[in-house]
């Protein structure tokens, strides 16, 4: 079977009382997810993405065409068993805690109450709702219970996973977090089809987008084909003298191209993430989500929990989809039996905290240019703090110092940068 | 089975959680009690524990029916109002499953409540005659009268069709029918000459006698009692507190009617009795033959003077079962007819939104609760009417429950027996078949319907 998602000529026509055509939602949908890749579903509000979605699941029944899910009906158990979905929204039982959800979830899975217990706690550990397991979802803001639906969506550790706009209502660390999850996720052969009109996260993650209009889709393609300027140049260095730039400037006019110089802005989510991270190493109390430490083992078998710091700081800061850094470490064989890494979690996760990796290997990402490793030593209270360090840092070098107070200072005001 | 489970704990949850179930077992809690303390009853102590156990029992099982409806519609509907439902059915779990998880639930939680209240109730009915301070003698009767399972029988049916029928034949030969019946059909002059008939059956002139014929008395011990319940007025105006007197003869069948000698003793006393209201005559057991073929005589003394009409067929009573074990029975009466209104949700949110299937289910619980109304409201309806009604609305109401029919608190207040048999037969009916067809329908339906709403 070539494709994970298939639809041949999937229409969907919602007619009123007295069976009048009304809303053609979905029209002659022919899309095709392969597997092992993430796969965006572009569109305005009222596209048709998220009917599309509940045909694939067989909550919406199609009035023309069909939908093939892994090979089989969306809305058969055993293909189910395979798919992890996160609605629009995270429908959740308000009167449930956050580990009693994820349980009522793990046992319509058939998960043995050992297994899923495992799952559970990593699970919340990933989510950063460990602290507030005990509390009913009800009670809790938007975010948290969007990381609570993306937690249900993840417990069966999904062949393919199916979001609905998965970062709405979430924090910058949360939305980050979703696009690490799903870039690592794919990493390991699973299949993601996301539906999103945030462009930033469609554009950081997914292999192949379509862009649906009408109920119809209008491109479709791989990311980089559609968004490359194949006209333009980027070059991306360290600072360098003012005299240097005026060589690169005349080498260029050589060339009869135009060119703009200046200092690249540090992406905002970056720097939010950097503060907001600073004041969760400081343990400041906080009733909301916490940032989390690693990825579920159980999802990504054959590496170890890793500090989540270390993949965002190494995350690219480009456009374009980027290899995630080497930072990876092999510490096991990629097990055959599937309660083999929920036992190998649980381990991990009886063992005392570890501390955070202090000196993550900062990589410059850049798309022409080869990366330059910074000269630049951070700075010792960040050492001692544990703190990772920034990209700021090999950036903006004078300012270091000054940015990291403000940064302090302010902590949560974003419009800082 | 594991995903069923589930979906059961997860409901039982729901309406604990939710409040709805809270709110009705605080009001049970609070209210059984205090009903317990305050109700009197006609005074003696056999009235305050009727009044009690009638008045307990029927308002939880009212309760209880309520938060069934509300609970296993809620249950659905909620999750589809307010998509739970996403999450769930795209989880590997069969549509049908996710119902009978809920119904389950459902059940689950009734049957642990019926189990709680009925537990009051019955520490109640129990403990309250060891801190009352009535005489032996309303002990006795609360003993003799509730705290028992006895079997009534009623007389063997006298076949009076033919007669009515010459009745009939005779007036109308002679023309008195127009006379007598103006306007009414034939059927309505047969109803009424053939309760007219029935009346002269029960209605004994003075120094007259009246005979009933018993079969199959079969008490359980040949050292215990059995009772006669009866009810008698008087022709012309007399007042309540005046006794009448009748002498009883009790005894086989064959004695009292052929004059055949019998091996089993005769009950034959002159007692007094108020009009108006039941009595129950204890005889011992001894004077049952052995063929339970047992005859009870009454006969209007000449002092009396007056016709003494009985108001229905007296009754032969006997014990055969335990207070506790009818109860259980009558505890197990309102669980199925739990049960089936679990299963009239559960169809009702399968299709339909929150109000609407709440009312639906309400009117149906409340037409099931007085079926007999119904029933009887539309048998007197014109000939041509009547037909129709034959085949469209009297079909719908036979299928409907009669829950009127089978109150639990009628038998235990009269300490007759519920038996097992009529039990399973209830259970068959109402549970098996009736509310088997309304689940089916509602898996079926369920099974079928778009579950996302129209969102694009």
């Amino acid at each position: 079977m070539e494709y994970a998602v298939e639809t041949f000529s999937l229409t969907k026509i919602f007619s009123d009382w007295w069976g009048r055509d009304r809303v053609r939602a979905v029209d002659e949908l022919n899309l095709k997810v392969r597997y092992n890749e993430v796969f965006g579903l572009l569109g305005p509000n009222g596209s048709g993405k998220t009917t599309a979605l509940k045909m694939l699941l067989g909550l919406l029944y199609p009035t023309k065409g069909r939908a093939v899910v892994l090979g089989g009906n969306g809305a058969d158990p055993k293909i189910n068993a395979r798919i992890g979905f996160l609605p629009e929204e995270s429908y959740l039982y308000r009167y449930l805690n956050a580990r009693e959800t994820l349980d009522f979830y793990g046992r319509l899975f058939r998960l043995p109450a050992k297994v899923r217990k495992m799952r559970i706690e990593a699970l919340l550990d990933m989510v950063g709702l460990k602290a507030v397991a005990n509390r009913p979802v009800g009670t809790f803001s938007k975010g948290m219970a969007r990381r609570i639906g993306l937690a249900q969506a993840l417990i069966n550790d999904p062949d393919l996973l199916i979001l609905d706009e998965p970062t709405t209502g979430l924090d910058p660390i949360g939305t980050r977090q979703i696009k690490d999850l799903v870039l690592e996720l794919a990493k390991r052969g699973k299949t993601v089809l996301l539906c999103s009109h945030l462009l930033a996260d469609v554009e950081d993650v997914c292999d192949r987008i379509a862009i649906l209009y009408g109920g119809k889709i209008r491109t479709a393609g791989k990311v980089e084909e559609l968004l490359q300027q194949t006209h333009k140049t980027q070059i991306t260095t360290d600072a360098i003298s003012d005299a240097a730039v005026e060589r690169i400037k005349q080498i260029i006019q050589e060339e009869q191209a135009q060119c703009d110089i200046s200092s690249p802005m540090d992406k905002l989510e970056t720097f939010f993430i950097k503060t907001v991270s600073s004041a969760e190493h400081e343990a400041l109390p906080t009733s909301g989500a916490v940032s989390t430490t690693h990825i579920s083992s159980f999802l990504a078998p054959d590496v170890s929990a890793k500090d989540i710091l270390d993949k965002l700081v190494s995350a690219p800061v480009s456009p374009e989809k980027a290899p995630t850094p080497s930072t990876t470490e092999k510490v096991a064989p990629v097990e055959t039996s599937e309660t083999k890494p929920d036992e190998e979690l649980l381990s991990e996760l009886s063992e005392p905290t570890k501390p955070a990796q202090t000196r993550p290997s900062v990589k410059n990402e850049e798309i022409k240019t080869k990366p330059v490793e910074s000269q630049e030593q951070p700075s010792s209270r960040a050492q001692a703090e544990g703190a990772p360090k920034n990209i700021l840092d090999q950036l903006t070098k004078d300012e270091n110092t000054a940015r990291e107070q403000t940064a302090e200072s302010e902590a949560g005001d974003s419009g800082d940068a | 089975m594991h995903s069923i489970w589930a979906v059961a704990t997860n409901t039982i949850k729901q309406a604990l959680r939710m409040k709805i179930a809270v709110v009705f077992i605080i009001l049970l809690i609070v209210l059984l009690p205090v009903m317990g303390l305050t109700t009197t009853g006609d005074g003696t102590l056999k009235g305050r524990l009727q009044t009690f156990v009638s008045y307990g029992l029927s308002l939880t099982s009212f309760l209880l029916c309520l938060l069934t409806i509300i609970v296993s519609i809620y249950s659905l509907t909620s999750d589809i109002d307010q998509r739970q439902i996403y999450t769930v059915l795209t989880k590997p779990i069969r549509r049908y499953q996710l119902l009978l998880g809920k119904l389950l639930g459902v059940i689950l939680l009734d049957v642990a409540l019926v189990i709680g209240f009925s537990a009051i109730i019955y520490a109640i009915t129990i403990y309250t005659p060891k801190f009352s301070s009535a005489s032996e003698a309303q002990r006795a009767q609360a003993d003799n009268e509730l705290f028992t399972a006895r079997i009534d029988l009623t007389p063997v049916e006298i076949d009076i069709t033919q007669e009515v029928l010459d009745t009939y034949k005779k007036l109308q030969a002679s023309g008195q029918l127009e006379e007598m019946f103006r306007g009414m059909s034939r059927k309505e002059i047969i109803a009424q000459l053939t309760n007219q008939r029935k009346l002269q059956r029960q209605a004994a002139a003075v120094g007259r006698d009246l005979l009933w014929e018993f079969h199959n008395v079969r008490p359980t011990d040949p050292n215990g009692s059995i009772f006669i319940k009866f009810k008698y007025d008087v022709s012309g105006i007399s007042a309540s507190t005046v006794p009448v007197y009748g002498r009883w003869l009790i005894g086989d069948w064959q004695y009292i009617r052929y004059g055949i000698a019998s091996e089993t003793g005769i009950y034959d006393r002159i007692l007094p009795h108020s009009i108006r209201t039941f009595h129950e005559i204890e005889v011992s057991a001894a004077v049952v033959p052995k063929d339970g073929h047992l005859a009870v005589g009454f006969l209007n003394v000449p002092v009396n003077k007056t016709v003494v009409i009985f108001s229905e067929e007296p009754k032969v009573l006997y014990k055969a079962d335990t207070f506790t074990a009818n109860f259980i029975r009558a505890a197990l009466l309102i669980l199925l007819r739990l049960i089936f209104l679990s299963c009239l949700g559960i169809l009702a949110a399968a299709f339909l939104s929150f109000p609407v299937a709440v009312l639906l289910s309400l009117v149906i619980f409340f037409t099931a609760s007085f079926s007999n109304f119904f029933i009887e409201s539309f048998d007197f309806l014109g000939e041509d009417l009547s037909n129709i009604y034959r085949y469209t609305i009297k079909p719908v109401i036979l299928l409907m429950p009669q829950f009127d029919k089978f109150n639990p608190t009628k038998f235990l207040v009269s300490g007759q027996i519920l038996s097992w048999f009529l039990l399973a037969k209830v259970g068959i009916w109402l549970v098996c078949i009736k509310a088997g067809l309304l689940l089916l329908l509602g898996l079926l339906i369920f099974s079928f319907r778009e579950i996302a709403k129209i969102i694009i």
